[in-house]
């Protein structure tokens, strides 16, 4: 591992670790804050993701090829792969590669839903009709079959336009979620009264109604980022996901598929890692919505299942 | 109820519809054809120019556009190009087995998630329910696929209860009418019926609890209780019959889930279903068999939530009564 991933890694946790912090100083502040840090699985899962880790190995390096499938040992913590590279320091770099595309599909997806969900409920009328429309289109539409079409056809599809098209197919329900939220807010006394005022629609949307709304774009964010990394490691899976030497955990599970019965950790291990981070972030969602909706306080569970 | 019925209907068609032509454009919009690249096939340009002939290729989109919606509202997907047959019989023979896994997995679902998700709400807050409840949480989180693979490698291959993929063993069962191929088919059955039907269970039985929970705190539940009813009576028919009116929701939500699932674990089971079919095809870009495909996978997705809005309707008299007053 060179420097400069050291001091990526280095920065980025205490990066996550100060905000962590911060965040928890400032929620904990109330008794909401309080709930959520109450919950059982929420701390972990913060972590979880923020947890600087280590890797022994570069992510390419082939250690020894004639001799692939070593079991975990001491000096290969989780043993290695089928071309004989370092699983656990696969885990550890496709960690970046996973929750990153999960992070970024999931804010494309949650821009374009609050944008759509916002107009709809704002301005009612033919727009609503028609975006709502075009949002039952798109629930009905499978949406692995959507992203398969777009890949397989397209050939060599660069990864950003991956992400960008997990994203544009994920935000059909958010934006309901959102309009629902909006229609009810913009009857409220401090919406009409900024609009006496003089406010423009922008300015009411954006500074009035959004802010009020932030809570359930948040919990359904925080939902929506586990679906986002399961899709793509069904992709990868598939081999239509991330391109192969890179270490996306779906990729790793689909290197070690047509080798399990010899060496069950190479698929084990990174399908583990993605059900540990998306349940920490399912914890998260559940914890959030805790957190934010004193109606709840004292249950959990709720919507938010896992597709793909 | 039969206005807003026939009103859902209409809605329901017309979103079919749009899937099916975003579909089509889609698809004929990608570069590339289902017959390229030419040199490596060897096709001289005439056989390439006849191919495009007999499949209607060489016409304009909008005209091919029109030609497909003739057939389709005639009931004719087309031709395949890859398996030289017509897609409604390719569709024919994969479906019964997508809807057998979809149907298995569905009772595991149901049966497995209510049970657990009763339980849970019983126990509430007691190590039970916290330890099944973070468990169901995990099965929730796991990939479709990944947990596939792990069940075939710990039932199929360690411990060898089951078989490792395929519909039957033609061994066990050389002719379709023998006997002993029910039992068989069944065999083959479990391993990804579970495997669809654990991971929906960890939803439903999150759902369940928070539904039950909620139904147990009111006041006829405090009655039932009060009048001198077994525990067990109160929970399974006063409480529960009112607990379950949220997850006929999830019923409905169910059938995208089965339908993108079962793309993954047909491909980790190697069962001929509609998943795989059109996995394949998309690799082969037959163009029919993923429109005939999109079309019957977004029909039963809306069927879905249709029957799931009427269950709910007759479920719920409170419902029935304001539509049909709107």
């Amino acid at each position: 591992m060179n420097v400069g991933n050291w001091l990526a890694l280095g920065g980025a946790a205490i990066v996550a670790l100060a905000a962590v912090a911060a965040l928890r100083r400032r929620i904990t502040a109330t008794a909401s804050g309080r709930r959520f840090f109450r919950h059982p699985t929420a701390v972990p899962g913060l972590f979880a993701i923020a947890a600087p880790v280590v890797a022994p190995y570069p992510p390419y390096f082939q250690i020894d090829i004639t001799n692939p499938d070593l079991p975990p040992s001491t000096q290969f913590l989780l043993g290695t792969d089928p071309y004989s590279r370092d699983v656990w320091s696969r885990l550890v770099y496709g960690a970046r590669v996973s929750l990153g595309i999960g992070a970024v599909a999931m804010l494309v997806a949650a821009t374009i839903g609050t944008a759509v969900g916002a107009v709809a409920g704002y301005f009612r009328r033919w727009v609503d009709t028609a975006l709502m429309r075009l949002v039952d289109v798109g629930l009905a539409m499978p949406r692995i079959f959507v992203l398969l079409m777009a890949v397989a056809l397209w050939e060599h599809i660069a990864l950003w336009v991956l992400v960008l098209l997990i994203g544009l197919t994920g935000w059909f329900g958010t934006s309901r979620l959102v309009r629902a939220e909006v229609l009810s807010l913009r009857e409220r006394d401090f919406v009409v009264a900024a609009r006496a005022a003089g406010a423009g629609s922008g300015r009411v949307i954006f500074r009035h109604v959004l802010p009020n709304a932030a809570g359930p774009i948040i919990v359904s964010a925080a939902l929506g980022i586990g679906n986002m990394m399961l899709l793509e490691a069904g992709l990868s899976f598939l081999g239509l996901g991330v391109p192969p030497p890179a270490p996306s955990w779906g990729n790793m599970i689909a290197d070690g598929w047509h080798k399990m019965t010899v060496a069950w950790w190479a698929s084990t291990f990174p399908g583990l890692a993605i059900s540990l981070v998306v349940m920490a972030f399912n914890a998260l969602g559940d914890a959030l919505r805790d957190a934010l909706d004193p109606r709840r306080a004292g249950e959990e569970g709720g919507e938010g299942g896992g597709a793909a | 109820m039969a206005t807003w019925l026939v009103r859902r209907l209409a809605a329901s068609i017309a979103i079919v519809f749009a899937v099916v032509t975003i579909t089509f454009f889609v698809i004929h919009a990608a570069p590339g054809s289902p017959f390229l690249p030419a040199e490596s096939q060897h096709l001289t340009p005439e056989t390439l120019r006849r191919l495009s002939t007999e499949f209607g290729l060489d016409r304009s989109l909008p005209e091919q556009y029109l030609l497909f919606l003739r057939n389709v509202v005639r009931g004719n997907l087309g031709q395949s190009f890859a398996l030289r047959r017509p897609v409604a019989d390719a569709l024919a023979d994969a479906i019964p087995n997508t809807f057998t896994l979809a149907l298995a997995a569905l009772l595991i679902d149901f049966a497995l998630g209510l049970a657990l998700g009763i339980y849970q709400a019983v126990r509430a807050g007691r190590v039970g329910d916290v330890v099944s409840g973070n468990g169901a949480l995990l099965v929730n989180s796991m990939p479709v696929f990944w947990l596939g693979l792990v069940l075939l490698l710990v039932f199929g291959q360690w411990l060898r209860w089951a078989p490792v993929g395929g519909l039957s063993n033609p061994v066990l069962c050389p002719r379709l009418d023998s006997p002993a191929c029910g039992l068989d088919f069944l065999w083959h059955l479990t391993l990804p019926a579970l495997t669809l039907g654990l991971v929906g269970a960890a939803s439903t039985a999150r759902y369940q609890r928070a539904a039950m929970l909620e139904v147990i705190r009111q006041d006829f539940v405090r009655t039932a209780r009060a009048k001198g009813l077994r525990e067990r009576r109160v929970l399974l028919v006063h409480a529960l019959r009112n607990a379950l009116l949220p997850v006929i929701t999830l019923f409905g939500l169910a059938f995208p889930f089965l339908f993108t699932g079962a793309v993954l674990v047909e491909t980790v089971f190697a069962w001929p279903g509609m998943g795989r079919l059109a996995v394949n095809a998309i690799f082969q870009r037959d163009y029919p068999v993923v429109t005939g495909a999109a079309l019957l996978t977004s029909a039963m997705v809306v069927l879905g939530n249709l029957i799931a809005d009427v269950l709910y309707a007759v479920a719920d008299p409170r419902i029935r009564v304001r539509s049909e007053t709107a």
